[in-house]
């Protein structure tokens, strides 16, 4: 007996590689994407402070997406790119909600796009999502856990969560060799 | 053309290798075999392998072969088909913001609201429970919309599908406006469309409130209106957010009679509730997050008081159920659209409805 099948078929997105790491954050110019969550300006705030502390001569720049679903809009896309452009690498805040991880990947994707290496900061809750979003964007996209609670816009609670742990991380995952997955061009899902 | 194999043609051997691979609402499915398939095609014009509409993330098209397999295995008859391909219209449209009530922690359902001479045609067009007690139309209908984009998009539960409560009304939504005992025109008619025409109607809401008014005034039945829409029913760009959120009244016809007797027009309900929906300023930020969301407001507020809902348009009223209780609905708040599409019918349709009358 042959079944019609109900799902999309053959619209997979091909692969594309990540970005090659740096090697240190030494002087670096960070790019700091704020995707437009409550949580992401406080996380990315305690990681600058952090990584300021580690690198004197590190320089930080922001880009913040004012309202979340702005990203969808290709002008705002446009903008993330020409900012991205001109940092060093970039980290990304935060996907903790289904719809900001989406698009969290969504501007991790296009700081990658710039040829910049990109990491983005997430929930632990929602590493899977991340996930799939990133590899239906197209490239099996960074990113590090952190224990941020969800929505908080308390800045002295977020310093105390972003443990030199979770800055370690950040680091690694912008420093770390590309795997092969990583480095494969034009490899199918 | 694609196929699975499953070893057995029963419903319980198709369902759980179906639900295995993440194609069912868990509930058992009809097995969408050829035939079942070339049946249900029978309510569309279309080629099978005509494109309906792009949907999630990455733009997966969804044929109309794919929608009527999800037809099939939601129990869907071939009368269906047109609304089901409305309903993808709907889906595809980036107004209606689909992929964001799809995925949203916030748990979301997708609402439909049927309108026009199709009505008819299903013998929903009257009487009570228009939200479907157990109308196959409206049962299997939502139920078939709902697989068809988890389908076609793959946004699974717990991998992007990321309510964390989840919602009980996801896949069974669906409303047909009474407008028979209405004294406004239908919804449809008052968002473009001409009232010959069918259409069908998307929003994305997460919360369904229903409420027995008991009131001989309008302005009781108004005052209820606004009681019975919480300050964490109302948000969006109103309150500084970026997009619009819309609450959706669906109110009995003993009241709307109240309403229209009293000389109030459907637009003139909806400025009454948008321009009397005040609420103390402590309790305006519990239903958002915006920081700046009371900004407008600063120094300009007298009385501590602010307006939930700040404009006509954020306010959607549909005829409910008839006479025999006051009982009113709140729906909201509406995360997508409401985007409204028409019903393309098939040249066949007349036979197709008559052959279908008893089943349907």
């Amino acid at each position: 007996m042959g079944l019609i099948t109900p799902s999309s078929t053959g619209n997979d997105a091909e692969q594309k590689p990540l970005v090659p790491r740096v090697t240190s954050l030494e002087g670096k110019h960070i790019g700091l994407y704020d995707n437009g969550k409550p949580a992401a300006e406080p996380l990315l705030t305690a990681v600058q402070e952090k990584l300021a502390q580690r690198y004197p001569d590190a320089t930080f720049e922001w880009y913040h997406v004012e309202h979340l679903n702005q990203i969808k809009s290709d002008d705002e896309q446009e903008s993330v790119v020409d900012w991205a452009e001109n940092v060093d690498i970039g980290i990304g805040a935060i996907g903790d909600c289904g719809s900001c991880t989406k698009f969290l990947a969504w501007g991790i994707e296009l700081i990658e796009d710039a040829g910049t290496p990109g990491v983005g900061l997430i929930d632990e809750g929602f590493e899977l999502d991340y996930q799939s979003n990133a590899v239906e964007r197209g490239r099996p996209l960074r990113y590090k856990k952190t224990p941020v609670r969800c929505e908080t816009t308390d800045l002295d609670r977020v310093r105390e969560e972003v443990s030199n742990e979770v800055v370690d991380g950040i680091e690694e995952e912008l420093t770390r060799s590309l795997n092969d997955k990583e480095r494969a061009e034009q490899v199918a899902q | 053309m694609a196929h699975h194999q499953p070893r057995e043609d029963s419903i319980s051997t198709v369902s759980r290798s179906l639900y295995r691979q993440g194609l069912t609402d868990g509930l058992p499915v009809i097995p969408p075999t050829d035939e079942r398939v070339g049946k249900m095609l029978r309510g569309t014009d279309k080629p099978r392998d005509h494109v309906l509409g792009r949907l999630g993330n990455d733009d997966s098209p969804i044929t109309v072969e794919q929608l009527a397999s999800n037809a099939v295995m939601a129990g869907c008859l071939p009368t269906s088909m047109p609304i089901l391909e409305a309903g993808i219209r709907a889906l595809a449209d980036p107004s209606s913001n689909s992929i964001q009530f799809s995925v949203s922690t916030g748990g979301w359902a997708y609402q439909w609201v049927l309108n026009g001479s199709v009505l008819d045609d299903f013998g929903v067009a009257a009487g009570s429970g228009p939200f479907g007690r157990n109308t196959r139309v409206s049962r299997a209908t939502a139920r078939a919309l709902g697989i068809a984009y988890r389908n076609t998009t793959k946004i699974y539960p717990g991998e992007k599908d990321m309510g964390v409560m989840a919602n009980p009304l996801k896949f069974s939504l669906f409303l047909a406006e009474n407008e028979t005992t209405s004294p406004w025109e239908p919804y449809h008619v008052t968002h473009g469309f001409d009232e010959g025409e069918s259409t069908i109607t998307l929003g994305g809401p997460n919360s369904f409130i229903q409420w027995e008014s008991g009131a001989d005034s309008p302005e009781a039945i108004l005052g209820g209106m606004i009681e019975n829409t919480p300050p964490s029913m109302v948000g969006g760009e109103q309150q500084g957010g970026d997009f619009d959120q819309t609450i959706l009244h669906v109110l009995s016809s003993e009241d709307l009679e109240t309403l229209a007797e009293a000389g109030l027009t459907k637009r003139g309900v909806k400025e009454y509730v948008s321009e009397n929906s005040y609420i103390p300023i402590e309790e305006f930020q519990k239903g958002v997050l915006w920081d700046d969301a009371l900004d407008d407001y600063h120094g300009k507020v007298d009385s501590r008081q602010v307006p939930q809902i700040s404009g006509p348009e954020y306010v959607k009223l549909v005829a409910g159920g008839r006479s025999e209780s006051q009982s009113n609905v709140v729906i909201g708040p509406s995360i997508g659209g409401p985007v409204t599409k028409k019903i393309e019918f098939p040249d066949e349709w007349g036979s197709l409805v008559t052959e279908y009358a008893v089943e349907g």
